[in-house]
């Protein structure tokens, strides 16, 4: 491996400009991570329209500052007041919580601080390494390769992802539907357009995701605004003892791995790992009825997956075009205002940028490190700023915002009634995310499948010569077909296991899918 | 411009033309419409250019090489502002609605006016005639290209190849598709279109041998032709481009299939003569800049300066030729697959 582009994207961090933007982005996602509702995917989606005048390996740097930034913050509030700041940060609220009571709230930023970094760190090396193999495939991923690729993100988004599967596979649909809208890129029909102009060109990526995420979670979370806040608790003493390091090495170590693999799926990323890393520790300690109680491996685990899955997740979108998660659909937006087209093609033709981002988040997880604990007491006080002062804000950048990346009232239009349906759906129990992946992934779908076909002849047994598309094809299949024979298996199994329960199990995967 | 699309007018273009009236009002100019005091107050204030095109391409490039010139030559700033959509249809619509005094321009695209109405329904096709022409800028070249592995080097090898091709396209009503539709039709080779969305993935396509061949425009694939990854076969030029002296033009192989990129800076129907001729001189001194024509060569563009009535003349041609000859051949650039 050459190694000199990688060497070249430690040049291009190191400009004063990208550490400043480098740092700004962590800050930002800190701060959003600390506050409750507001989400990196709904963060970065209002900041876009301000990245439209950087440098798009600036902009990018800064964006996945926030959003890698969000899964620290989210463990302060998980901490301290008991009220995660991040979905991703939920599970740690079980043990984190308990050891704050405790007078140990230090020890738990400390390791959760620690994990981050190491999970963090772990992970942007792999993606050093399996990115560029990724791309190496480049020219091999033809129409075909993209169908089959597009088939199993759509499949993975709309089953892997948290949350209640049938409403997920809805808001897909949904999604797929609005990905149809606009004139046709092989005939010229227009479809679904009524005629407008505004509409031939299909609907915007960058409203629609500024209106579900942005608007609508802040409509959503200005109906949930009377919480009270309560006093957080006291730290002190941030560095854990040898033993709570000892006790959580081995939760570190498993998290990273853990969430570097379940990020780099569609659908992952950073909540799933953090949940599923949790509850892997729980399995493998000898003594579970410590979880829950204020057990430091209870913090290390989710935490480190979640900054591993966030960092990994980047991998898909930034070798192959194809976003694993919310966020990472939003960045691709961002990416492709900035006139750069992620995919395969990205590592060989825009290194400084491709290495200039991977190579942001060491020091990007190195800034976090060091803040996140002398900075705690004020973010924490940051939760008292009152939602009616924040939210028109927002609102009103939101606003502004997506008329400057086109110049078109139009998409002021579209953010309204996109941010109506995020209200709505939030309100319904619908997680929007599913909706917009499915978008982005739709209009891939549709073209994709078309060309292929149009390569073949009209003969659909194409797919399945070429090495690429059969084996991601099988790959569906198997993904498709395992919750029809998991519960076969499971009760096959069951009866196996039912005299032994207390086997020592080894890590699976089952309750991830 | 048909009277049912002039009412379709978007929003953005009433808000623009409120904004406009109110600076007008602003500066003292209560009379408004006629003609010489336009003419006489030519330029007041600020012009804006429209670009139909997303910031970073090769139109937008253009227009804001030209712009900074030209807003030297005018002495009143000229700010770029694009309308992305619809290869350009969104911008035109509002240039149509805007007031016709010069201050509102695009940088139009020709195959707006002369590929695009092939492929989409009557009313949306835009006509050039519903517009004012101040000049044309230049010509981006498009050339057929394949990688090395298909060893084709010349038409004549891909019809001796003697099988089907499948050639790659930058979108469906573009220039890309109309020149190979018409020279495989005219080779008599059976050939499929597969469209992509812009050049790059086009020449993703034709380098990992997706598609057999493809066209873009020059400048799109010129660094890959010189490093030997790309074979250029013809180019649909009127004559050898400069960038490229050694391949053939299309017509020169044998094919009557001239289909170039044309680009000019248009005003709405209606601009005062002596409105379009200030600007039209103004433009004249921005393309006689040693600036702007360094950027002319390192975007590959052969320049095509000529007056206005002339382009519109050139374009209106092209579409009637194109119109006959697509009809010949019985291609459909819509529809039809």
């Amino acid at each position: 491996m050459d190694l000199s582009p990688v060497l070249d994207g430690f040049g291009v961090v190191l400009e004063p400009t990208n550490l400043l933007y480098c740092l700004i982005g962590v800050v930002i996602g800190m701060l959003i991570g600390v506050l409750p509702g507001l989400g990196p995917a709904a963060t970065i989606a209002i900041l876009l329209p301000l990245t439209f005048g950087i440098e798009p390996v600036t902009a990018i740097i800064m964006l996945a500052g926030i959003f890698y930034g969000a899964q620290y913050g989210g463990t302060i509030t998980s901490v301290l007041l008991r009220l995660p700041g991040e979905a991703s940060s939920v599970v740690t609220v079980f043990d984190g919580h308990a050891l704050a009571r405790q007078g140990k709230a230090g020890t738990a930023l400390g390791i959760a601080a620690i994990g981050s970094f190491v999970g963090g760190t772990v992970s942007i090396v792999a993606l050093s390494i399996v990115a560029p193999v990724v791309a190496g495939f480049a020219l091999d991923f033809g129409p075909p390769e993209y169908t089959a690729l597009a088939l199993l993100g759509i499949l993975l988004v709309s089953t892997v992802s948290s949350g209640d599967r049938l409403k997920a596979v809805v808001a897909a649909s949904i999604g797929l539907l609005l990905a149809t809208v606009g004139r046709d890129g092989f005939t010229g029909a227009e479809r679904f357009t009524f005629g407008s102009l505004d509409l031939a060109d299909g609907l915007d990526f960058v409203p629609i995701a500024m209106g579900l995420f942005g608007l609508g979670e802040i409509l959503h979370n200005l109906e949930e605004r009377h919480r009270a806040v309560q006093a957080p608790a006291k730290v002190a003493n941030v560095w854990p003892s040898r033993a709570d390091l000892r006790r959580s090495s081995g939760a570190i170590g498993r998290g990273s791995v853990l969430g570097f693999l379940l990020g780099i799926l569609p659908g992952g990323g950073a909540t799933l790992s953090s949940l599923a890393a949790y509850a892997l520790e729980k399995r493998r300690s000898k003594t579970p009825e410590r979880f829950g109680r204020g057990a430091v491996e209870g913090v290390a685990a989710p935490e480190t997956a979640n900054n591993a899955a966030a960092t990994s997740s980047f991998i898909p979108l930034l070798t192959l075009g194809i976003p694993a998660n919310a966020t990472m659909a939003v960045i691709f937006g961002a990416l492709l205002i900035q006139g750069v087209t992620p995919g395969p093609q990205l590592v060989s033709e825009d290194p400084e940028l491709f290495w200039g981002v991977v190579n942001s988040m060491y020091v990007g997880n190195i800034l976090l490190l060091v803040m996140s604990i002398p900075l705690v007491g004020v973010f924490v006080r940051i939760l008292r700023v009152r939602a009616t002062v924040l939210a028109p804000i927002t609102v009103l950048i939101t606003l502004v915002g997506v008329y400057t990346v086109r110049n078109n009232v139009f998409d002021i239009v579209l953010v309204i009634a996109f941010g109506a349906l995020g209200y709505l759906m939030k309100k319904l129990g619908f997680d929007p995310g599913p909706l917009v992946l499915a978008f982005v992934l739709g209009s891939l779908l549709e073209e994709s499948l078309r060309r292929s076909l149009l390569l073949f002849g009209g003969d659909p047994t194409g797919f399945l010569t070429r090495p690429i598309s059969g084996t991601l094809l099988a790959l569906f299949l198997v993904v498709a077909l395992l919750p029809l024979v998991r519960p076969l298996v499971r009760a096959a199994l069951g009866r196996r296991r039912a005299p032994a329960p207390t086997d020592t199990h080894h890590p699976d995967h089952k309750e991830l899918v | 411009m048909t009277s049912t699309s002039r009412s379709r007018r978007g929003l953005t273009a009433g808000l623009g033309l409120v904004t406009a009236l109110s600076l007008a009002a602003c500066g003292g100019n209560l009379g408004g419409g006629d003609s010489a005091d336009a003419a006489e107050s030519f330029p007041d204030g600020p012009i804006t250019l429209l670009v139909g095109q997303d910031a970073g391409g090769s139109t937008d490039l253009i227009a804001r090489a030209l712009a900074d010139q030209a807003s030297d030559e005018l002495g009143v700033p000229i700010t770029v502002e694009n309308r992305p959509g619809a290869n350009g249809a969104v911008a035109a619509q509002e240039l149509a609605g805007a007031e016709p005094d010069g201050q509102t321009l695009m940088t139009f695209v020709g195959s707006l006016a002369y590929i695009t109405p092939l492929a989409v329904s009557e009313d949306e096709a835009v006509d050039i005639g519903d517009y004012t022409v101040v000049t044309g800028i230049s010509l981006d070249d498009y050339v057929l290209v394949t990688s090395p592995q298909t060893g084709f080097t010349s038409v004549e090898d891909v019809v001796g190849a003697g099988r089907p091709v499948t050639f790659g396209t930058t979108g469906v009503g573009t220039g890309s598709q109309l020149s190979q539709e018409l020279l495989f039709a005219q080779a008599g080779i059976d050939a499929t279109a597969v469209p992509f969305d812009g050049g790059s993935p086009t020449l993703t396509a034709v380098l990992g041998g997706q598609v057999d061949v493809g066209a873009v425009q020059l400048g799109e694939a010129a660094a890959q032709i010189e490093a030997g990854e790309l074979v250029p076969i013809v180019t649909f030029a009127e004559e050898r481009p400069q960038y490229l002296p050694d391949t053939p033009t299309a017509v020169e192989a044998g094919y009557d299939v001239p289909v170039q990129q044309s680009r000019a800076i248009v005003a709405p129907d209606g601009t005062p003569d002596e409105v379009v001729t200030r600007l039209e001189e103004a433009f004249q001194a921005a393309f006689a800049s040693a600036d702007y024509q360094a950027f002319n060569e390192e975007r590959l563009l052969t320049p095509d300066e000529i007056g206005g009535q002339e382009l519109q003349e050139q374009w209106t041609g092209n579409l009637e030729n194109y119109r006959s000859l697509v009809e010949e051949y019985g291609i459909d650039l819509g529809g039809g697959q």
